[in-house]
């Protein structure tokens, strides 16, 4: 039979409105302007928008007389196409990345795009194919990207790191990092730092071993890598049982980590202890889980530590931020932990100055002012069911905090969400999931806060209450705003001085993403990912059933 | 649990291997498997095509014996209007397939894992053009855990 020619496949994107290329803005992006990110505020150069996490903008066009004229300025939607990892649970959680006028961000399952941030307008698009079963404890989600010397660096849940050309969006190398067959998944954001590009691995609930990685940004070549988790011999292998627990033992890093250029720290957080809830298995403290580790970016070398949760037994992951500032001339660093409670370290050691707690309702155990932890409440006796505050999603989950420097206040999206957990003992299989406990989130009687703390004394100064859990990161901006997204898809912007509520829009989807801010040409943008998913029995199970979604909204003031 | 010989015999008996016989569609993925072939330039061959009336990709799994390239020749046979859309690293690719059209498709997939792929437009996928792509293989040594093997189930 004669057959009509088809023709070769052509890349879906060209049947799009893709432009196809964007300006290479991204090629005059050093280490030195990443350094100096915060003078340039137009721009939103790295994961938190300077190496010190404190996810604030000193931009104050929009300011708190104004910010009730805010509206959409351009929204941009990527959807959901076939069967691909997670169909029920993928979110867009990325901080968007912006450099002179250009967006980059990523979306579920391998996609990076970079948009025209004034208009909305996608300039290229790229996909990574996902193999469908991967393993995810979580959702299929990406937290972002990394711009750098005309690379847009990002992982993909199948655990590659990508450098691709910011200019056309095509790849220039791509190097594997982690191990599918073993449970490893990526979602981290990298982290430039001098001329490397540092990521972390997932997959702390299927009982892998964390590692941190990093890589040469012009060549992709494998500089070092370092095990959360020590083998037997190693310093804090002393920490584990003898037997096979180290080689399972979690402590993955799979959220961006902050950075002390003066000091040469990087500061970054490690996940859980597996199995998450069964501790039968792994007697002792399970060096280096639940700690931020002090890591040297030349080498990876663990400087020092300190761990929020020895033992956990609670799935108390402390991945989440430790924001850098200054005191009374001290350098500090300030972390709030899913354990409910708001250390503050001296981050040349490590030294604890302060700890109390910021959550709602806490009862697994107690953390005392010299930072001594006594348990109280967990999975203990097999089979026997036990309920503690916070549940696994943690009083905080990854969803960042923000720091004012004009007001010196930490800003903290807050979950008060219980959680009964039964310990049920299972043997270790690759690959299969690892809790060692059956779980259920509660669904009533929870709430969430906006919380706002004195950074010099640790107390609280103003609270908003929410009727979910608060999932989302906090913007804090020099207008003295605070922005923060609901689980019912509200985004809401609070005056940082007295919490009061002074602008809302409904995006039509729940928030789980890291707001970001910048201008182009003088005009201030909030920019927003929403799209509801990834973990949400775990942090949010009241709103399970809330709708997918899944759009970048950017805001501005009325051009007029 | 069923053979999967059993499975077969089980999903015939019951009229899910043909469209609109025990329910108005057929069981996705139930199309048949073929690996691909590995020529001496590293590259991987395999066809699928359209059969008549069947509205299933024969065969509807595809399997690479690792990761890399594979070429796929793409044929409609049937007498109504398809399309494809395959997973690839970059960009996925696309096709029309006209009424007794062939084309051709180059696609590069990490693996390990499964891939998806389908005619994307009315309903086939639902009705049952829908496939799945298999990269057999582990993760590069390198990238894999410093540890003891591990029991796997």
């Amino acid at each position: 039979m004669e057959y009509l020619n088809a023709g070769p496949a052509v890349d879906f994107g060209s049947l799009s409105a893709v432009v196809g290329n964007a300006p290479p803005v991204a090629r005059d992006v050093t280490y030195e302007r990443i350094l100096a990110a915060r003078s340039e505020p137009q721009n939103w150069l790295t994961y938190y928008g300077a190496y010190d996490g404190q996810r604030y903008s000193p931009l104050d066009q929009i300011n708190t007389a104004n910010v009730k004229r805010l509206a959409p300025a351009w929204v941009f939607q990527i959807g959901s196409t076939g069967l691909h990892a997670g169909p029920s649970t993928y979110a867009f959680e990325a901080a968007p990345i912006v450099v002179d006028g250009v967006m980059y961000v990523s979306g579920w399952d391998g996609w990076v795009c970079a948009l025209d941030a004034r208009t909305g307008q996608q300039l290229w698009q790229y996909q990574h194919a996902i193999p469908f079963d991967t393993p995810l404890c979580c959702g299929n989600v990406n937290r972002g990207v990394a711009v750098a010397k005309g690379k847009v660096f990002v992982v993909t849940l199948n655990a590659h790191v990508l450098a691709l050309d910011a200019v056309s969006g095509r790849c220039v190398w791509d190097k594997t990092y982690g191990d599918v067959r073993a449970g490893e998944s990526a979602t981290v954001a990298p982290l430039v730092v001098k001329d490397l590009v540092i990521v972390g691995s997932s997959g702390g609930e299927f009982g892998v071993r964390g590692h941190l990685d990093a890589f040469d940004v012009e060549t992709g070549r494998h500089v070092w890598r370092t095990y959360t988790v020590p083998k037997p011999g190693e310093p804090g292998s002393e920490t584990w049982p003898d037997g096979p627990a180290w080689a399972r033992g979690g402590g993955n890093c799979w959220v961006t980590g902050t950075y002390d250029p003066e000091l040469n720290l990087l500061y970054w957080g490690t996940g859980n202890p597996a199995p998450d809830f069964d501790g039968s298995v792994r007697e002792g403290d399970n060096l280096f889980t639940d700690c931020v580790i002090a890591v040297n970016p030349d080498n990876g070398e663990i400087r020092w530590h300190y761990q929020y949760t020895p033992h956990d037994l609670w799935d108390y992951d402390s991945n989440m931020e430790n924001i850098l500032f200054e005191l009374d001339g001290r350098r500090l660093l300030a972390h709030f932990n899913k354990n409910g409670y708001f250390f503050v370290l001296d981050r040349t050691n490590g030294q604890l100055v302060r700890v109390t707690p910021f959550a709602e309702r806490i009862n697994w155990g107690e953390i005392d002012t010299s930072g001594n932890v006594t348990p109280k409440v967990y999975p203990k006796n097999e089979g026997e069911p036990v309920h503690f505050w916070p549940g696994p999603g943690g009083a905080k989950e990854w969803t960042h905090a923000a720091y004012s420097p004009r007001t010196q206040m930490f800003y903290v999206p807050v979950q008060d969400a219980g959680a009964e957990v039964t310990r049920r003992h299972r043997e270790f299989k690759e690959g299969i999931p690892y809790w060692g406990a059956s779980v259920t989130v509660d669904i009533e009687d929870t709430q969430g806060f906006v919380k706002a703390f004195a950074a010099s004394t640790g107390e609280e100064v103003w609270r908003w209450r929410a009727e979910q859990p608060m999932s989302a990161s906090v913007l804090a901006t020099g207008g003295d705003l605070v922005f923060a997204g609901e689980p019912t898809g509200e985004f809401n912007a609070f005056h940082a001085t007295t919490g009061e509520l002074l602008w809302q829009f409904q995006t039509g989807s729940g928030h789980h993403s890291s707001p970001t801010t910048y201008s182009v040409d003088g005009r201030q943008y909030i920019a927003v990912p929403t799209g509801w998913g990834s973990w949400v029995e775990g942090f949010a199970a009241g709103m399970i059933g809330g709708h997918h979604g899944g759009a970048l909204f950017a805001f501005a003031l009325p051009a007029d | 649990m069923l053979t999967v010989d059993e499975v077969s015999a089980a999903l015939s008996e019951i009229g899910l291997d043909r469209q609109n016989r025990a329910t108005i569609g057929r069981l996705i993925a139930h199309g048949g498997l073929k690996y691909a072939e590995e020529g001496p330039d590293g590259r991987m061959r395999a066809k699928v095509r359209i059969p008549l009336d069947e509205m299933t990709w024969d065969p509807s799994v595809v399997v690479m014996p690792h990761g890399g390239d594979l070429e796929l020749e793409v044929t409609n046979d049937d007498q109504n209007t398809h399309a494809a859309l395959f997973p690839s690293n970059g960009d996925r690719q696309w096709l029309w397939l006209p009424i007794n059209s062939r084309g051709t498709a180059t696609l590069n997939l990490d693996g390990p894992g499964y891939y998806w792929f389908s005619s994307p437009i009315g309903n086939d996928e639902g009705r049952g053009l829908e496939g799945v792509i298999v990269v057999l293989g582990d993760a590069p040594h390198e990238a894999r855990l410093d540890r003891p093997a591990q029991p796997r189930p």
